[in-house]
């Protein structure tokens, strides 16, 4: 009994828990990095540590070493609150997806809706970030950002729940573990759905053509324009984890998760699957160029939530 | 650890804009400052390192100083161009402050304390130049010139 609580905490802490997750956040945006620099025909980070590699950690040192400084207009509360659950939610939604085996850390029936629940809360907690840190810059981004949401929110949750019609449970272990077992990828099941979820997970990021809460060519830098120091080291490292997040609900919902192959342990041909959704995201981030915000929310009505629906009927129709 | 990261913030202070372009050749891809951990970022609060053009007008003055106030600790200033290093040909322009010496004179005098500051002349600078003030921060590479006092007669 003891020795089975302390393993579930050894987990929790370690792997695949806590450190194996920043670690990998950081990888995954050195990874990131690289990708879209060589993309514009440039090296990226290459002298701090080898290749590089340890430029986002240096990022997040030097940031914790410099000034903590809090508006004078800003709330104070939100203004700490935001960075740590920009943080925390994401981290928190990693431990229910499956990366080293069938069964995630925590996992039980529902934890499908348990992840879109923190999704939405990440936008709102952007959004009062943004609101009550009392600059202008600031105030137009969140509310940019509380817009958006309305765009992706509902095409999102279609593409979010769609997998698990066919493996009929609402448990994300349960559905990676059914797409494993029958090869019967979301992928290639439901490839609209895909298509859907990779849009709005781009949105949820506000990663390239959906950079528009964060837009630096227009309002400076968005929601997290007055955060300094510490404060803006976890907004990032938040950032990272959701950018891992992205990657592996992708990875688990529509390319079978982790699964044994021949000798290969299941952690490795996770970690091929998390990074090559990974690359296609930042491939996409890459290759557009910012929408107005306009045009994101009559796209997404106009063409993504039919697409989204479209495809819930064919599902329907076949299962 | 500054030295490793190195987040700059551009303040343009009524410069003709040949310094600005420069600036730009150091962030685009011949040049590639993010080979050094150089990242562009577009708000004061996040910068390490604020890279100043233009011979602070009257007008961009307050502005400036607003930037500059804040930009959190521990940072640094670049002036780059003749304008910024001294006033270039407007360093006695009515309109102008004239140069970052004269502008520290009235931080001083408002009691804030000035950054450190490398100057990196020329008009306006080569992207190398640019890319040097950089490295030099990361200890990569050394000063290259000596203060040099003008005294019109
Ligand atoms: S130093 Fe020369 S190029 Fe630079 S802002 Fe002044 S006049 Fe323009």
């Amino acid at each position: 009994m003891v020795s089975e609580a302390l393993s579930f905490i050894l987990q929790l802490l370690i792997f695949p828990g806590f450190l194996f997750i920043i670690c990998l956040a950081f990888f995954s945006e050195w990874v990131l990095r690289k990708f879209v620099a060589r993309i514009q025909n440039r090296m990226g980070p290459t002298y701090t540590g080898s290749g590089g590699i340890l430029q986002p950690f240096a990022d997040f040192i030097k940031l914790l070493g410099k000034e903590d400084i809090v508006p004078a207009f800003a709330e104070r509360t939100y203004f700490t609150l935001t960075p740590l659950l920009c943080l925390t939610l994401p981290l928190t939604a990693l431990f229910i997806l499956p990366m080293t085996g069938h069964r995630a850390l925590i996992s039980f029936e529902g934890d499908l809706i348990f992840l879109a629940f923190i999704f939405t809360t990440l936008t709102i907690m952007v959004f009062l970030g943004g609101f009550l840190s009392g600059s202008v810059f600031s105030m137009v981004g969140g509310v940019r950002a509380a817009t958006q949401l309305l765009g992706y929110e509902i095409p999102f949750l279609l593409a979010l729940f769609g997998p698990a019609i066919p493996a009929s449970s609402l448990s994300i272990s349960k559905i990676s573990t059914w797409q494993a077992q029958n090869n019967a990828w979301g992928l290639w099941t439901q490839p609209i759905g895909f298509g859907v979820l990779v849009i709005c997970l781009l949105a949820e990021l506000e990663l390239l053509p959906f950079d528009i809460p964060e837009a630096e060519t227009e309002i400076v830098a968005g929601w997290n324009v007055e955060f300094t120091g510490r404060r803006l080291a976890l907004v990032r490292l938040g950032r990272d984890v959701e950018l891992v997040l992205a990657s592996t609900i992708l990875a688990d919902l529509y390319l079978g998760g982790p699964q044994q192959v021949w000798i290969i342990p299941p952690i490795i041909i996770f970690l091929a699957k998390m990074f090559a959704c990974l690359l296609l995201i930042g491939y996409l981030k890459t290759l557009f160029a910012r929408f107005r915000i306009d045009q994101v929310l009559s796209g997404m009505w106009k063409y993504v939530i039919p697409a989204a629906m479209i495809q819930f009927i064919i599902l329907k129709l076949i299962w | 650890m500054i030295k490793k990261s190195i987040w700059i913030y551009h303040l343009n202070t009524g410069g003709c804009n040949g310094c600005d372009i420069e600036i730009i050749d150091v962030l685009t891809p011949f040049h590639d400052a993010e080979r050094l951990g150089v990242k562009l970022v577009g708000s004061p609060r996040h910068a390490d390192v604020i890279l100043l053009t233009g011979p602070i007008t009257r007008q961009s003055m307050e502005k400036a100083i607003n930037a500059i106030t804040a930009a959190p600790d521990p940072k640094f200033i670049v002036a780059i161009g003749s304008c910024a290093c001294g006033g270039g040909i407007w360093y006695d322009s009515y309109a102008t402050v004239g140069g970052i010496e004269a502008f520290y004179k009235i931080l001083r005098e408002r009691g804030v304390k000035p950054p450190k500051v490398i100057y990196v002349p020329g008009c306006p600078p080569r992207p190398e130049a640019i890319l040097h003030a950089l490295a030099y921060f990361k200890g990569l590479a050394s000063k290259k010139i000596k203060k040099r006092v003008f005294v019109e007669k």
